[in-house]
């Protein structure tokens, strides 16, 4: 692992962030929207029902949450994405870069961009709601990163097809992180699944995050149990989904895909 | 004698059923320029594409400096690099931002140094801050070529270097390539449609056809065998030379006053005095001997067959 390559990497996919507005559309205009949206609905729902505090924290919890896996993710595979789009795979990958460098890059790149998304988040439901981001204490950090790699977990499996079919199946890059949402359960408890759905639930690993932080809102204690359960289900995850990639990496190098 | 820097033992790609590239063995000694030549399709790209690593082949190998390719990737791209008239860069960067990219990818020491340095060579400086989507093809192509020599590379592969380029850019780039070679020892593959700059750049050539190498010489060795030279002469004789073609079942082309004729270049003296025998007079007289553009044209003729 060569750091200086890193950083280098890094530094292209900064370069991208600088020249392309769409790049600073991600990090703020869609958090800000859905924080303006489910925001003022969970207000109204909360009005409605009477329960003024816990419904409109779990809503925004559910947001500002779900945008560190989504940013994780997505930073993954757009950034894949833009070295097919500018042609430059070859560029890249003809030059000492390792797919493991590559792999480090756009991990602590995405990781970079998910904090910057998070904290505006969080600001701005400070600002709007008076939601106290920091009520988690400490247990913002494992949560917080528990996420994260249940999103590069998802994001290397996104790329993973990609690279392996190429731009024709480049969609999923938006929707990848969407198809565990619903079993994730950000914004309800995994009881209101139908059956068949909380059996699939219990093999994310952000769903028990989800349902631990759901247990801080209404009880103010958070059970270590989910945590530990989470890191263990993220670890099989993301070495399984960093392993496909490598393994779709060195599949399409045969097929001559990367060109 | 000079060392191998690139050494390819029986590469094979296939896909499937297709086979690209068949079996294919040749080296690039040090400061050698290597021509790689062959119709499209013929299977220049995939060989290239298996030089640099990012496709892998079906059989055979390929080592750098006495290293196979494979456990030694980075070491030895380190000092390899390529320009490719089919290779873009991401195109909202400057000129600047990607050169700097490229040259922390490389850890390219003095790196500012450098960059100032191939920019100035390839007459791009003015260019540094200008976005890459801006950049007309002549620049793009000296961009690319710059992005190439960023890390003072051993071995460099050049997929069509000139392609876009004006003849007086050209020219330039060719005497830069030639510095490299002589002064610095750089190798390079080298593939161009262009049969006389192959002809005045590359040492030795290497034929593809169907991914078989069907020749492997210097370039004048190739065009000597084709056998035919053209002549082409100006004669007030029209009827005379006529009859004496014909006669001699010589086939020709005849465009009023002036005769084309492929003939083989050992039996030109002959056929000149016969002319002069049979007093057919000639105003003017040419003879075109086969240059690597006639090799090339009738091996990719007898690709289509």
């Amino acid at each position: 692992m060569n750091l200086k390559r890193v950083m280098a990497m890094v530094q292209r996919y900064f370069y991208n962030v600088k020249h392309s507005y769409d790049r600073l559309t991600d990090m703020f205009y869609w958090p800000l929207m859905d924080l303006l949206i489910w925001g003022l609905t969970g207000l109204y729902f909360a009005k409605l029902s009477g329960d003024s505090q816990h419904l409109t924290t779990v809503l925004l919890t559910g947001i500002i949450f779900w945008i560190v896996t989504w940013r994780a993710q997505y930073e993954i595979t757009t950034n894949l994405l833009s070295e097919m789009w500018d042609r430059n795979l070859v560029n890249i990958f003809a030059s000492p870069l390792t797919v493991y460098e590559w792999i480090t890059a756009v991990t602590i790149f995405g990781g970079l961009k998910m904090i910057i998304s998070l904290l505006f988040s969080a600001g701005i439901a400070f600002i709007l709601y008076q939601y106290a981001f920091f009520q988690f204490g400490w247990w913002l950090f494992p949560i917080v990163v528990s996420l994260v790699i249940t999103g590069w977990a998802a994001g290397f499996v996104v790329a993973a097809i990609i690279i392996r079919f190429g731009m024709k199946v480049q969609t999923i890059a938006w929707a990848g992180a969407y198809l565990i949402a619903p079993f994730s359960a950000l914004y309800y408890p995994i009881s209101v699944l139908p059956d068949w759905a909380q059996k699939i639930a219990l093999i994310f690993p952000s769903s028990y995050i989800f349902e631990a932080m759901r247990q801080h809102i209404f009880t103010n204690h958070i059970s270590i149990e989910k945590i530990i359960i989470s890191f263990a289900i993220n670890l099989v995850f993301l070495v399984l989904s960093i392993s496909l990639f490598v393994y779709s990496f060195n599949k399409s190098k045969q097929s001559g895909i990367i060109n | 004698m000079s060392q191998k820097v690139l050494e390819v033992k029986n590469l094979t790609k296939k896909f499937g059923k297709f086979t690209a590239v068949n079996n294919i063995s040749f080296d690039i000694k040090e400061g050698e320029i290597l021509g790689l030549l062959g119709p499209n399709g013929a299977g220049k790209t995939t060989t290239i594409h298996m030089l640099l690593d990012v496709m892998d082949p079906t059989n055979g190998s390929i080592s750098y400096f006495g290293k196979p390719l494979k456990g030694n990737r980075s070491e030895i791209l380190k000092k390899l690099n390529f320009s490719s008239a089919y290779i873009s860069l991401p195109w909202l960067f400057t000129v600047e931002e990607v050169l700097n990219v490229f040259a922390n990818l490389y850890e390219v020491p003095n790196k500012q140094t450098r960059i100032k340095r191939l920019l100035s060579e390839f007459e791009i400086e003015h260019l540094r801050k200008k976005s890459i989507h801006m950049l007309s093809a002549g620049e793009m192509a000296r961009l690319l070529l710059t992005k190439a020599f960023i890390n003072y590379p051993k071995i460099i592969l050049l997929d069509e270097p000139t392609a876009s380029l004006d003849p007086d850019i050209a020219v330039k780039i060719r005497e830069f390539l030639r510095r490299q070679q002589k002064e610095y020892k750089v190798s390079m593959l080298f593939t161009s449609h262009n049969m006389s700059e192959v002809e005045e750049m590359c040492d030795n050539i290497v034929f593809l056809n169907k991914g078989k190498i069907i020749a492997k010489d210097k370039p004048e060795n190739l065009s000597k065998q084709i056998p035919e030279s053209e002549v082409e002469f100006i004669t007030i004789n029209i009827l005379k030379a006529k009859k004496f073609l014909e006669s001699q079942k010589i086939s020709f082309v005849q465009n009023k006053n002036t005769f084309r004729i492929n003939i083989k270049t050992k039996d030109i003296s002959t056929f000149i005095t016969s002319m002069t025998n049979e007093k057919i007079e000639y105003e003017d007289i040419s003879i075109n001997k086969p240059n690597l553009e006639d090799y090339f044209l009738k091996m990719s003729q007898r690709s289509k067959v």
